[in-house]
């Protein structure tokens, strides 16, 4: 453990020096485990937040009330602390700046895998079109957002923000859950040929993948990733 | 809120460990509704093991239970796995 930041009251971002690291893709995953003294283990498996062109693995964690392991990664862990990990894993949720044109859609923590596509992509200085819908209950809750919003004059990005319980004063974006009507003001549309990446609570992707097959995108084109209540 | 996956995508390192392979981006043919979903796109359910679930028809998938030396995994339907060379 190199160093934490707090991203939110909720969410803390852990960052890792790990020796003989190979490199990860911008969505691929590290898996954690915690072994208590009396020799119980408890695995959980995280996305990657940080662009592959970073020296550091970061990872970005939220806090599940009752949790296994999620309360000590946030509470517990200081800098110096080893911890035992694997990979980086996975293969169908990723994207480079190669893969072309993206649209991004995350709600919550969905957002962890989704930034570090959106970090590499800034890293690689690209300007391949890339969308991005982030949904978060209220601007407080929402990951990354001061980051985002310094990425957000690049050529060829585009960000949305739509808060779902609360917006700031003054707020003229979206203020809903994702819906049909949404998408199509988001693009790029589904001629547009574009990856679709869909990552959040199991409901909003099943939900949003529902509205992106209706809207005539592509099955075969919409990687979705769930995150959900496994005891965290 | 919760934080980790619950999806095929969270059992990459799991079966990576047990089969040598990445398998979240292999495609299964469901037995039973005949469509066809990346494994990383299948449901996730964890128990004493995992059951996955296809994303189509909620049809069995898979059931994965590890033990000390080894992975127990019953895979349902077809498995289209890429060679290395073609990916």
């Amino acid at each position: 453990m190199r160093e934490t930041i707090e991203e939110t009251a909720h969410a803390r971002t852990l960052a890792l020096d790990v020796p003989g690291w190979p490199g990860h893709r911008a969505g691929q995953h590290l898996d954690v485990r915690l072994t208590a003294e009396d020799g119980y283990q408890a695995e959980r498996s995280y996305s990657i937040a940080s662009a592959p062109e970073l020296d550091a693995v970061e990872l970005t964690v939220e806090l599940v009330d009752d949790g296994e392991v999620s309360p000590y990664l946030i509470e517990e862990v200081i800098p110096g602390d080893v911890i035992e990990v694997r990979g980086p894993v996975g293969g169908h949720f990723t994207w480079s700046v190669d893969d072309g044109r993206v649209l991004l859609i995350g709600g919550g923590s969905g957002l962890v895998p989704l930034m570090a596509m959106l970090r590499h992509r800034a890293a690689r200085a690209s300007t391949v079109e890339a969308r991005l819908l982030a949904s978060a209950r209220s601007e407080p809750d929402a990951l990354y957002r001061r980051e985002i919003e310094t990425l957000r004059p690049q050529e060829g990005l585009a960000v949305d923000w739509t808060y779902t319980r609360a917006t700031p004063a003054g707020w003229k974006g979206f203020a809903r859950r994702v819906d049909a009507e949404m998408l199509a003001a988001v693009g790029p549309g589904p001629s547009a040929g574009a990856r679709v990446f869909v990552c959040g609570p199991t409901p909003f992707v099943e939900s949003v993948s529902d509205l992106l097959v209706d809207a005539g995108y592509d099955p075969a084109s919409i990687h979705a990733e769930r995150f959900g209540p496994t005891g965290g | 809120m919760t934080d980790d996956c619950l999806d095929g995508n969270g059992m990459a390192g799991l079966l990576a460990e047990a089969t040598g392979a990445e398998l979240t981006s292999a495609i299964r043919h469901c037995q039973s509704c005949g469509n066809e979903y990346a494994i990383g796109n299948h449901r996730a359910y964890r128990g004493a093991g995992v059951v996955l679930r296809c994303p189509g028809c909620a049809a069995l998938a898979a059931t994965i239970v590890e033990r000390d030396d080894e992975l127990l995994i019953a895979w349902h339907g077809v498995l289209r796995v890429p060679r290395p060379a073609a990916a």
